[in-house]
C-alpha cells in the first residue's frame, strides 16, 4: 500500500474515527484504525457497539489494507505540518512521511480485525442541520444513570413522514417532531438509540446542508447514520422506553412569554448562591417575574425581569441546571412557559420571530419542592 | 511520678504472633531513598508480628509518621532500635525514655465486616429478581458450586440458567470470581449453558470492560429503589 493524501482531510478523518474507538480496548486490534486504500482511502474504527467509517480523497499508488494504533495515528496526524502526507506499508511497518518528518509505526494483523456491520436498510433522510439540531435539543434530557438503561437513550419514532425524537431522565423530558423524507420501504417503528453516541454522531455528521441518511434494522438492533463521506452504526438499546405521552399536560392554567437570554443570565447569576444548584424560585405575577435563590444561611439573591404573564400569580422552583438546559435547547430568542400548579410539570416551548409558539419542540420540566 | 526505664539490652526472642506497643520519648531517623527526621517527642511505636514497625503521634486516625514495611528486621541496642529492610534502608529510633512497653496476642483477624449492604442487596435482588429481566425467576440464593456459592442462580424468561454475582462495588476481582463460577457451572450438563450477570451498585470501567469481553452482562443496582425507598423529590414518573 502506498498513498498520498492531503494533511487536513486526513487529520479530520482520523480524529473523527478516533472519537468512537474504545478507551479500553478488550482486544488490542479494537484500538486500531483500519486504513483501506482502494479507489480512495477508507478509514474505519469499530468496537462491536459503534462503528465509524470515513472516505478520504487520496492518490492511490498501490492499494492495500493496514491496521495501526488509532490513538497514535490521531496524535500524529494532528501534529503534522500542512503538507501532503505519504503513507506506505512495508511488511509489518507503516511509514508516514510529511515534509521532513517521518514516522514508522508497527502494524497489527488486519485479518484479526472484525468486519464492520453493513449499513442496514435505508429508512429515510433529513438535512444535516435539522438532524443535528433536533438531536442536540432532545439528547440534553437523556439520563446518565446506568441503573435505568432505558432512560440513557433517545427514542426515535418513525411514522411515515413524521419523525419524533424524545428523551427523559424522569426530571425533564424533551421531544422534537419534524417531517423528513422517508425511504420507500420504511415501516412505522420506534427504536431506542444510546443518547451519547447519537449526540456525538449527529454533531459531526450533520452541519452544513448535507443530507443525513438513517438506516435501520430493528431486528438486528442496529442503526446506521451516514453523511456524504462519513458513516456510523450503533447498537440499539434493548429496553422499554416509558409511556411518555401521558406525561404531557393536556391543559395549563398560566402562561408566560419571556426573553430567553436575559432569563438564562439572571438564573446563572442568582443560582450562584444556590448551594450546589439546589433550586431557583420563580414568582410570576402581572407585574413581572421575580427570581430568587439561596437563603439566610448561604446568602440570597434576587432579580426581577419583565414578562408577559397571563393567569393566577404563581411561585414555582426549579433545578437551575435543568431549567438552563431547557432554555438553551429552545434555540429561539423568546420562550413560552406553561404552568398548572407549583408541583406539576411546566412546559417550555420556543416562540418564533412572529411572536407565535413554534410547534415541534417541547421541554417538560418537573419543578422541585418549594421550601416550607 | 513516671515509671520509666531505659532499654538496655536486646529484648529476648518474642513469640511472633504478638503485637508490641511501646510509648516512648524518642527521635526517629529514616535513612534510605530519602532522609527524614522526627525530633524528640513522645510517640507510640507499634511492632507487629510480621516485623513491621510504625511510629504514631497523637493525631487523628491517620497513617504513621514513619514506618518500615515487612520484610524487615528490628535490631535492639541500648537506647537505639534499628529497623532495616532488604535494600538497606533504616529506621533508627533513639530512645530518651520508655514510658510503656507491653505485648498482646490479638489472635486471628476475622476481617472487615461491611455494613451488610452486600448481603442485603442479595436478599433484595432475590426478592425482586425481575429487576434483571422480565419473566426471570429465582432458583435459589447461595447456589453451591465446588469452589463456593454463587450469590443467585436464576432462570431467564426462556428458562436458561443465569448465575448472578452481587457486589457493592464492581471491580475486576468480582468479575474473575464470577468467571470461575461460570466455568464450573458450565461443566454441569443439566445447567449449561449458564450465562453470567455481574450486578453492583457501581461498576468500575475496567471491570465492565472485562465482564463484557467475557460475555457477562453488567447491571447497575439502585439500592434505594430495590428497598422501595422513593426519593421525596418531584419526578415526572
Amino acid at each position: 500500500m502506498k498513498i498520498r493524501v492531503e494533511r487536513d482531510g486526513l487529520a479530520d478523518a482520523v480524529s473523527w474515527v478516533a472519537r468512537s474507538l474504545p478507551s479500553r480496548p478488550s482486544v488490542p486490534v479494537l484500538g486500531g484504525m483500519l486504513l483501506d486504500a482502494n479507489e480512495n482511502l477508507t478509514i474505519s474504527g469499530f468496537d462491536y457497539e459503534v462503528s465509524a467509517q470515513v472516505n478520504v480523497d487520496a492518490m492511490i499508488e498501490s492499494t492495500g489494507r493496514t491496521l495501526v494504533s488509532g490513538r497514535l495515528l490521531a496524535d500524529i496526524t494532528k501534529a503534522l505540518p500542512n503538507r501532503p502526507v505519504e503513507i506506505t506499508v512495508d511488511g509489518t511497518r507503516v511509514t508516514i512521511t510529511c515534509g521532513s518528518s517521518r514516522f514508522s509505526l508497527p502494524t497489527m494483523p488486519v485479518e484479526d480485525y472484525p468486519s464492520l456491520p453493513e449499513l442496514p436498510q435505508h429508512a429515510g433522510s433529513v438535512t444535516g442541520d435539522l438532524f443535528s439540531e433536533a438531536v442536540a435539543q432532545v439528547a440534553v434530557a437523556a439520563g446518565r444513570d446506568e441503573t435505568l438503561p432505558m432512560l440513557t437513550g433517545v427514542r426515535i419514532e418513525i411514522e411515515s413522514d413524521r419523525l419524533t425524537m424524545v428523551a427523559t431522565d424522569r426530571f425533564r423530558l424533551a421531544m422534537r417532531e419534524f417531517t423528513w423524507e422517508p425511504g420507500e420501504s420504511v415501516t412505522d417503528t420506534a427504536v431506542l438509540v444510546p443518547a451519547k453516541t447519537l449526540a456525538d454522531s449527529a454533531k459531526t455528521l450533520g452541519g452544513s446542508s448535507n443530507k443525513v441518511d438513517l438506516s435501520l434494522a430493528s431486528g438486528d438492533g442496529l442503526l446506521g447514520l451516514s453523511g456524504p463521506t462519513r458513516r456510523n452504526t450503533t447498537r440499539l438499546l434493548d429496553a422499554e422506553f416509558p409511556k411518555y405521552r401521558q406525561l404531557l399536560p393536556s391543559e395549563t392554567s398560566a402562561s408566560a412569554i419571556i426573553d430567553v437570554t436575559p432569563l438564562a443570565e439572571a438564573i446563572k447569576r442568582v443560582s450562584l448562591v444556590a448551594e450546589r444548584g439546589t433550586q431557583v424560585r420563580l414568582e410570576f405575577s402581572d407585574s413581572g417575574l421575580r427570581l430568587t435563590a439561596g437563603g439566610d444561611d448561604e446568602g440570597s439573591a434576587e432579580e426581577e425581569l419583565p414578562v408577559e404573564f397571563t393567569g393566577d400569580p404563581l411561585a414555582i422552583a426549579f433545578n437551575p441546571t435543568y431549567l438552563q438546559d431547557g432554555l438553551g435547547a429552545l434555540k429561539t430568542d423568546r420562550a413560552q412557559m406553561l404552568f398548572t400548579t407549583s408541583s406539576r410539570p411546566a412546559l417550555l416551548k420556543p416562540v418564533g420571530e412572529d411572536g407565535e409558539v413554534t410547534e415541534g419542540y417541547l421541554y417538560l420540566l418537573m419543578p422541585v419542592r418549594l421550601p416550607g | 511520678m513516671r515509671c520509666a526505664r531505659v532499654l538496655t539490652v536486646t529484648i529476648p526472642v518474642r513469640t511472633l504472633s504478638r503485637v508490641r506497643l511501646v510509648i516512648a520519648r524518642c527521635k526517629v531517623d529514616y535513612v534510605g531513598r530519602l532522609h527524614a527526621h522526627l525530633p524528640l517527642a513522645q510517640r507510640l511505636l507499634l511492632i507487629k508480628s510480621d516485623g513491621s514497625v510504625s511510629v504514631h503521634s497523637d493525631d487523628r486516625a491517620y497513617k504513621p509518621l514513619n514506618w518500615m514495611s515487612p520484610p524487615c528486621w528490628l535490631i535492639e541496642d541500648a537506647g537505639v532500635w534499628t529497623v532495616q529492610n532488604k535494600s538497606g534502608e533504616k529506621l533508627v529510633i533513639s530512645f530518651d525514655e520508655v514510658l510503656h512497653d507491653s505485648d498482646h496476642e490479638l489472635g486471628a483477624e476475622p476481617g472487615l465486616v461491611k455494613d451488610g449492604v452486600e448481603a442485603h442487596l442479595q436478599e433484595l435482588l432475590a426478592e425482586h429478581v425481575t429487576t434483571l429481566g422480565q419473566g426471570w425467576s429465582l432458583v435459589r440464593r447461595e447456589y453451591p458450586t465446588a469452589i463456593g456459592p454463587v450469590d443467585l442462580m436464576c432462570r431467564d424468561a426462556e428458562g436458561a440458567s443465569v448465575a448472578v454475582e452481587i457486589k457493592r462495588r464492581g471491580e475486576i476481582d468480582g468479575v474473575e470470581q464470577l468467571t470461575r463460577y461460570l466455568e464450573l457451572l458450565n461443566r454441569d450438563p443439566l445447567l449449561a449453558p449458564v450465562a453470567g450477570v455481574f450486578a453492583a451498585q457501581q461498576i468500575k470501567p475496567q471491570a465492565r470492560t472485562l465482564a463484557e469481553d467475557r460475555g457477562i452482562r453488567c447491571v447497575t443496582l439502585d439500592y434505594d429503589s430495590l428497598r422501595g425507598i422513593e426519593p421525596d423529590e418531584y419526578r415526572l414518573f
